[in-house]
């Protein structure tokens, strides 16, 4: 019942006189041109996706936020944002201040959004202001009033209430160095914070 | 007829020979259950695939989009909440199935010569699969997959050099946002799977190469894939299959509240299957002075995985199949122990509930509380949810207008370090006061807030109760106020002229009745006035005429001569919003001389709060939980 005849099959499958095209994989031009073609045309759409996708978040600048006016606060230096009052700074127990600022996600704008936030204290006429991301690898620490120390609810950093390492006995901290500490801009009785985000898991305190 | 058309179509594609290469593989030795896993996995991935197709079909990656999207999966769309179950039950049980089979070949020897590009095909395959798992757990944008990624993608940025690249590439910038979620739904939906197609091809094209490895059981005879192969594969998957059905229906897939970059969560923790390396990166101190953070996240794995990839090579050596055992069996071990290890640091506080005082015990139960809280803001979404849908601007949009939600944040953040909130439904815990040092003053609280200016509240602040008065811990305990005049009035003026049964019973009624008459100042929503008009008519009657001695210091109605704390609206809106603000402006603690240490949270010198947050933080007091205007 087969009705399928064996030559038939053969002359699809296998087309003649391929013997002298065989000899040699890259032995003529037209092979050589054949082979850079197909690897150009492989790579080239991949080159054009990947660039684009390379270059948009490299080229971005590192903080695309400007600096809010809020509450009134003008006369911010470059860099600078305003996070206090003064008379809201505690000699005692470092406060967390949330910095508020004008935000652009990809293609959408925000005004006054949370972008960050620093714990601020006064010492004596200086004011000590902390970054709240762990050095260590980025989780947010938190000051603690019962130990008074500041800790990191994820691989057990924590650091003591000036922002240097706290060591434990008997139990490891991770941390490659102390809380970022942050420049502050006192102007009449507003208080600017220079924030910026910074390399966590380095020794240094390195910017993004 | 049928035969015709059969053999028409045979002719023309070749089918009957293709589907006879593939199943008629010999299997020296025969069919064995032992060869189950790595069709499992196919298996797995396959579900992957179709689950992962469908899902697609539903999720939409963006800031504002992700939540909604996966919510919406999960709560409303019918049969959504098994489709998501299912391929995050699948995932688990195919990271469970990697290791099994990875640990056969080893042990069978099936990854020495001549089968070398299978072994490091089949670890590529792995590579690519926890990838898929990590970028997985980002995709709905919850608080526990937003902080646990940003873990896993700030440790990108550790090798010098490259690193920050790395990192701006994967994140799509320096924050997260959008193009974090589309670039790690094009990983997870994309790339990843592709490759992994791609690689399983390759691996099983070099599986049919070498065949099976079988150590020859002389006295079993060979047999062919089909059917008995195939038959064993299909029932360990239709097993697998049931199971991971089972375990998504048994157990619904949950969600957490909406990701909300500055409101941290302290109990981020990444999948179960990345915990022992969540927990290796403890070990490594930084104090060392170099990098070794970077040793841990990065260098070790990479290490061990490059020794795995070098095995094949290693056993050629005498004793080296022995040494690659060994070292995989002590890395799978080691993996065993520190997921232990991790979660035994979790739940010390559960284990260990009389060792209070110690680090690993406090740092536990923070987690737990953690944990809880985040449950409790994910009902309170998921309520809102229900009752307003949510907005185009996304979820925390409606958070942020909720005064529950917000109170309870609001609270924790600038009431909790002095005052508790000891709420049936909603409790805060107060401070844990610490010694007095040179830093800081000690011993510190102030009023507990549940119910502020409910009849039972102001009925124990006038209470001379040790423990539920005024002088208890709920009310002035740990303020100076315990040894200042109200307490005083209420102490000796009050309760010690009551001196017998009769008159006591006659000074609980007037408090009653006052505690009436100024919680109907307050107007609170969730008392019933209108039934108690009597309580507060004849409680009024008792301030104007001063039976109880209030309006010596306080002002109430025509009296003006007050010179604390005002009566009149006693915590109501405005009331609550001046106290809130400013409270030593006038008709409060005038000049500030009677406060004891409550800060101005909006006044001319301080703004730790925006008026927009006092509005929420007083509806939460309230228990007012009526949505804020946009």
């Amino acid at each position: 019942m087969n009705e399928v005849k064996p030559k038939s099959r053969d002359t699809e499958t296998s087309p003649p006189q391929t013997t002298n095209e065989r000899r040699g994989f890259l032995s003529s031009a037209a092979a050589i041109t054949a082979a850079a073609l197909g690897g150009l045309l492989g790579v080239g759409p991949l080159a054009i996706g990947l660039y684009a996708t390379v270059m948009d978040p490299l080229r971005k600048k590192t903080t695309p936020q400007k600096a809010a006016g809020s509450a009134g606060a003008t006369g911010a230096k470059e860099g600078y944002y305003f996070v206090a009052q003064i008379g809201e700074l505690d000699s005692h127990v470092p406060r967390r201040f949330t910095i508020v600022a004008d935000k652009i996600d990809a293609w959408n704008f925000m005004k006054d959004q949370p972008i960050g936030a620093v714990y601020m204290r006064m010492q004596g006429e200086q004011i000590e202001c902390f970054h709240t991301t762990c050095p260590h690898a980025g989780c947010a620490v938190s000051y603690e009033l019962e130990s008074q120390a500041y800790l990191c609810p994820c691989h057990n950093s924590s650091f003591k209430v000036d922002g240097s390492k706290l060591e434990f006995s008997g139990s490891s901290n991770p941390s490659p160095r102390g809380l970022d500490a942050l420049e502050v801009d006192v102007q009449g009785t507003n208080v600017f914070v220079k924030y910026e985000d910074y390399f966590t898991g380095r020794h240094d305190q390195v910017a993004k | 007829m049928f035969r015709k058309l059969y053999n028409w179509f045979d002719s023309r594609t070749g089918a009957q020979a293709s589907l006879e290469e593939a199943l008629y593989e010999n299997i020296p030795g025969g069919a064995k259950w032992r060869y189950v896993s790595g069709s499992m996995l196919v298996f797995a991935f396959m579900t992957q695939m179709i689950t992962g197709l469908f899902l697609w079909m539903h999720y939409s990656p963006g800031s504002q989009n992700a939540w909604a999207s996966v919510y919406y999966i999960t709560f409303e769309m019918e049969g959504g909440n098994l489709l998501r179950g299912v391929h995050h039950v699948m995932a688990q049980a195919m990271v469970c199935l990697l290791p099994i089979h990875l640990l056969q070949v080893v042990i069978e020897k099936a990854y020495t010569k001549p089968r070398e590009f299978n072994w490091w095909l089949g670890l590529v395959l792995m590579l690519i699969t926890l990838a898929l798992g990590l970028t997985g757990y980002l995709l709905p944008w919850d608080q526990k997959g937003y902080w646990a990624t940003k873990v896993a993608t700030e440790l990108a940025a550790l090798p010098p050099v490259i690193g920050g690249l790395t990192q701006k590439l994967i994140v799509g910038g320096t924050d997260y946002g959008h193009f974090t979620l589309t670039r790690f739904f094009a990983l997870h939906a994309g790339v990843l799977p592709g490759l992994l197609i791609g690689f399983l091809v390759l691996h099983l094209a070099m599986f049919r190469k070498h065949g099976i490895t079988a150590h020859s059981s002389p006295h079993r005879p060979d047999q062919l894939f089909w059917p008995m192969q195939v038959l064993k594969d299909g029932i360990a998957c239709a097993l697998l299959f049931a199971v991971v059905v089972f375990a998504a229906i048994a157990e619904p897939v949950e969600l957490g509240p909406p990701a909300e970059p500055t409101e941290a969560f302290g109990a981020a923790r990444p999948e179960w299957y990345f915990l022992f390396l969540f927990q290796m990166l403890k070990y490594f101190d930084g104090s060392l002075g170099f990098n070794t953070e970077l040793v841990g996240a990065i260098v070790l794995p990479a290490v061990l995985v490059g020794f795995m990839f070098a095995m094949p090579l290693i056993a050629r050596k005498k004793f080296g199949h022995h040494l690659n055992v060994t070292v995989i069996v002590v890395i799978v071990s080691a993996a065993v122990y520190l997921t232990w290890e991790a979660k035994q640091e979790d739940n010390y506080y559960l284990n260990h509930p009389d060792d209070t005082q110690s680090a690993p015990y406090k740092k536990s139960k923070r987690f737990h509380e953690e944990v809880g809280r985040s449950e409790k803001e994910f009902e309170l979404i998921q309520q809102l949810v229900k009752d307003y849908g949510i907005p185009l601007e996304g979820p925390t949009a409606l958070q942020q207008r909720d005064p529950l939600t917000m109170g309870l944040r609001l609270f924790r953040r600038q009431c909790a370090s002095c005052h508790a909130y000891s709420h049936e439904e909603f409790a805060i815990a107060g401070p844990a006061s610490p010694a007095a040092t040179s830093d800081s003053p000690g011993n510190y609280g102030a009023p507990d807030l549940a119910y502020f200016g409910s009849v039972k509240w102001i009925r124990g602040l006038l209470s001379n109760d040790s423990v539920t008065g005024i002088r208890g811990e709920r009310y002035f305990g740990k303020t100076l106020h315990v040894a200042g005049e109200m307490a005083e009035h209420v102490h000796e003026t009050l309760w010690a002229a009551a001196e017998t049964e009769a008159d006591r019973q006659a000074l609980a009624t007037q408090i009653e009745q006052v505690a009436w008459a100024l919680s109907a100042e307050a107007k609170l929503p969730y008392l019933d006035y209108a039934a108690n008009q009597e309580k507060i008519d004849a409680g009024i009657g008792h301030l104007n005429d001063d039976t109880l001695g209030c309006i010596g210091c306080h002002n109430y109605g025509d009296n003006e001569d007050g010179y604390v704390i005002d009566l009149n609206g006693y915590a109501s809106v405005d009331w609550l919003t001046k106290m809130i603000s400013d409270p030593a402006q006038t008709g409060f603690y005038d000049g500030g001389s009677e406060n004891d240490r409550m800060p101005s949270f909006h006044s001319e010198a301080t703004k730790l709060l925006t008026p927009r947050e006092i509005e929420l933080l007083v509806r939460f007091l309230r228990e007012d939980h009526t949505l804020l205007d946009d």
